[in-house]
């Protein structure tokens, strides 16, 4: 297992070179960088020279890249177009917020998953599975940031016709919390709900598949022949086989996530991965762009890794040399 | 043997299924006895209902579909079929045990196999501690013929082959010293190799355990080897049941016969297998009358055998009973299977 850990960081190398070039090139040949800085008329053609030459835009692209290569191994991934701050840490902060509200929002998802699957697994076609799988549709179905809306339009109703603040609308914090914490959560709140509806959908008809594939199985039926009580039998003979699938997705899924939930960071005004990306975007600046996409790739890499190790573990019958 | 009290006695048992094209009744008044000590044979072709009975009398069976209409299971005078669930469980693998047709899917495949076992012992003996549960897994591998138990009681199930596998589920069932085994067709996933070994394993089981065992299964060889007395069956229905000489030589239903003769054998210089005529029924629409009528040779065209379904009679002994019309033509005919015998004496 180590060796094969070792073995799998060591090709993750060679995947992270060719990603890095193959980004750069991708955002160079999607047009001229300087092309919306251009149209800025409080910005003069000196500012523009000095930018062409601190990118070294003069140079062959493949010298370029080099600069840029540099930059983001010695200097924190380079500054933006136009600011002379890093992008590392913002990247860094932003990274944080997303993490923060994917994490508390994928734990609360995976555990209610895993409750509702069970029960409508092993009560399958009864009231709840059907309560269940129905509404998981309806979860499914739901666009994410009309649900996201309607939940901030529930809640600033709340706040108008109460006068309580129960949960925040947007940002992340109020300007002087009497507890940082509890504020934090107050605003994380709606978009870990609005994740979690989404996420519980999908993941508890998974989990409800994986059951049902295991829960008539043989050697299910083998330990109820030796007279193992039926919840042990569900939870552990059964459960334990069908999470192997569940948390390999769920691993996967996590890495995806973290690179930023783009319609509910956006609807929320959670200063996240999501929103960096839009904001950058409209802005046409390649750099933060180019610094995100490297960040997403090494986390989805690193949670690859992750599913197969776990995977692994899980799994006995999977073994890694 | 009449004297004696049976370990369990089945009642008209009956089982039904739900199934999308209609209700399957996959066990049909079944009723059948097994004593103390004795190797019961249930013979039959797939689908003839012989492992849904005993699954279902130890509440194996999926309800829904499934579902146990009527009839009786006794074991020691107690109606598995009426018992709570807390109670049934256990006597499940603590009394009655079972060892399943495929090795291969049996066993959890995420679990080591000594944990497997032990946790038959520790289910019906929760003082047990973790070095005691070690020690009784152990030698239970040891007594089925695992090779270098202690190292084999870490593995799991992958790492064992399926003659392996099929000790460890052996070994699994006598954890408790059952007083009853349920082999369900023990070696029909095997090699033929393998299937002997087995068999001597089984063998072994029984006399440590000294359990009555039902022997499900449709390898005749099989049953004339291990079993004292046979249950035949057919689409849900007991056809015949008597002591093993009595069914394999002379026969007296003649889908018994059928099956007799159409083993293949050795000796004869025979060129074709004998097959019976047909194939099984649909067990959605079960023939009306008797099941067998439209494949017997013996009804040749009486409406009797449409019309009205035959009773399970007892013939010359009370210990051989048969389920025909006419069984009585079938007197004084020996299968080929008993002529072979003759020859060979």
């Amino acid at each position: 297992m180590f060796t094969y850990i070792v073995r799998r960081l060591l090709y993750s190398i060679p995947v992270l070179i060719i990603t890095s070039f193959l980004i750069f090139m991708f955002v160079s040949a999607s047009g001229d960088p300087l092309n919306q800085v251009r149209q800025i008329p409080r910005v003069s053609q000196k500012t523009i020279d000095n930018i062409i030459e601190r990118k070294h835009l003069e140079e062959p692209l493949i010298v370029q890249y080099g600069y840029w290569v540099k930059d983001a191994v010695t200097n924190q991934f380079g500054t933006s177009l136009l600011s002379d701050e890093p992008i590392l840490p913002d990247i860094r902060r932003v990274l944080g917020n997303t993490m923060q509200l994917v994490i508390m929002a994928e734990i609360i998802s995976a555990i209610l998953a895993l409750l509702i699957g069970v029960v409508s697994a092993v009560r399958q076609y009864s009231v709840f599975d059907y309560a269940a799988t129905s509404l998981s549709f309806l979860g499914f179905s739901t666009p994410v940031f009309w649900l996201a809306l309607l939940l901030q339009i529930l809640f600033v109703t709340i706040y108008l016709k109460t006068g309580t603040r129960v949960f925040f609308t947007g940002g992340l914090s109020s300007p002087n919390p009497s507890n940082f914490w509890i504020d934090r959560l107050q605003h994380l709140a709606l978009p870990t709900i609005t994740l979690v509806i989404l996420s519980v959908a999908q993941y508890s008809r998974y989990v409800r598949a994986s059951m049902l594939e295991v829960v008539n199985s043989d050697y299910v039926r083998t330990a109820r022949a030796k007279g193992v009580r039926e919840s042990r039998v569900v939870m552990k003979h059964a459960l334990r086989n069908a999470m192997i699938p569940f948390v390999t997705v769920l691993a996967l899924d996590f890495g995806g996530l973290l690179g930023g939930v783009i319609a509910t960071e956006t609807v929320f005004s959670l200063d996240g991965m999501g929103r960096y990306l839009i904001a950058n975007l409209s802005e046409r600046d390649v750099y933060p762009l180019m610094a995100w996409l490297m960040v997403t790739a090494v986390i989805v890499i690193a949670f690859n890794l992750l599913a197969d190790i776990l995977y692994g573990i899980l799994d006995p019958r999977i073994r890694y040399d | 043997m009449g004297a004696r009290e049976p370990i369990l006695s089945l009642r008209d048992l009956q089982v039904e299924f739900n199934t999308d094209d209609g209700v399957v009744r996959a066990v049909d008044r079944v009723s059948y006895d097994i004593y103390p000590g004795e190797t019961l044979g249930v013979v039959g072709e797939s689908g003839s209902g012989k492992s849904v009975t005993v699954m279902s009398i130890l509440g194996l069976i999926p309800q829904p579909p499934g579902r146990i209409v009527g009839g009786e299971a006794l074991f020691r005078g107690v109606d598995l079929l009426k018992v709570s669930k807390p109670e049934l469980r256990r006597i499940r693998g603590k009394d009655v045990a079972m060892i399943f047709q495929d090795p291969m899917t049996s066993l959890n495949p995420v679990f080591r196999v000594g944990e497997q076992i032990g946790e038959a012992l520790r289910v019906h003996d929760p003082e047990l501690d973790d070095d005691g549960t070690r020690t009784k897994s152990i030698d239970l591998l040891k007594l089925v013929g695992v090779p270098n138990a202690e190292a084999r009681h870490d593995s799991y199930p992958h790492e064992y082959s399926g003659g392996m596998r099929q000790r460890a589920m052996i070994a699994m069932a006598i954890a408790n010293q059952p007083s009853l085994l349920i082999a369900d067709e023990p070696t029909t996933a095997l090699d033929v190799t393998v299937q002997a070994q087995i068999l001597e394993v089984l063998k072994t089981a029984q006399k440590e355990t000294h359990a009555a065992t039902i022997l499900i299964t449709h390898d005749l060889g099989l049953i004339a080897e291990i079993a004292d007395r046979v249950v035949v069956m057919y689409a849900g229905h007991v056809v015949e049941t008597g002591d093993v000489e009595t069914i394999f030589h002379t026969p007296r239903h003649p889908y018994t016969l059928g099956l007799m003769n159409s083993l293949p054998r050795v000796e004869a210089d025979e060129r074709w297998l004998k097959p019976i005529p047909g194939q099984p029924p649909s067990m959605i629409n079960v023939p009306p009358g008797c099941p067998f009528h439209p494949r017997c040779e013996l009804r040749q065209g009486r409406d009797i055998c449409r019309q009205e379904t035959p009773l399970l009679e007892s013939i010359e002994s009370s210990d051989h009973l048969a389920r025909c019309h006419f069984k009585d033509e079938l007197r004084g005919t020996a299968s080929k299977f008993a002529e072979d015998q003759e020859v060979a004496s």
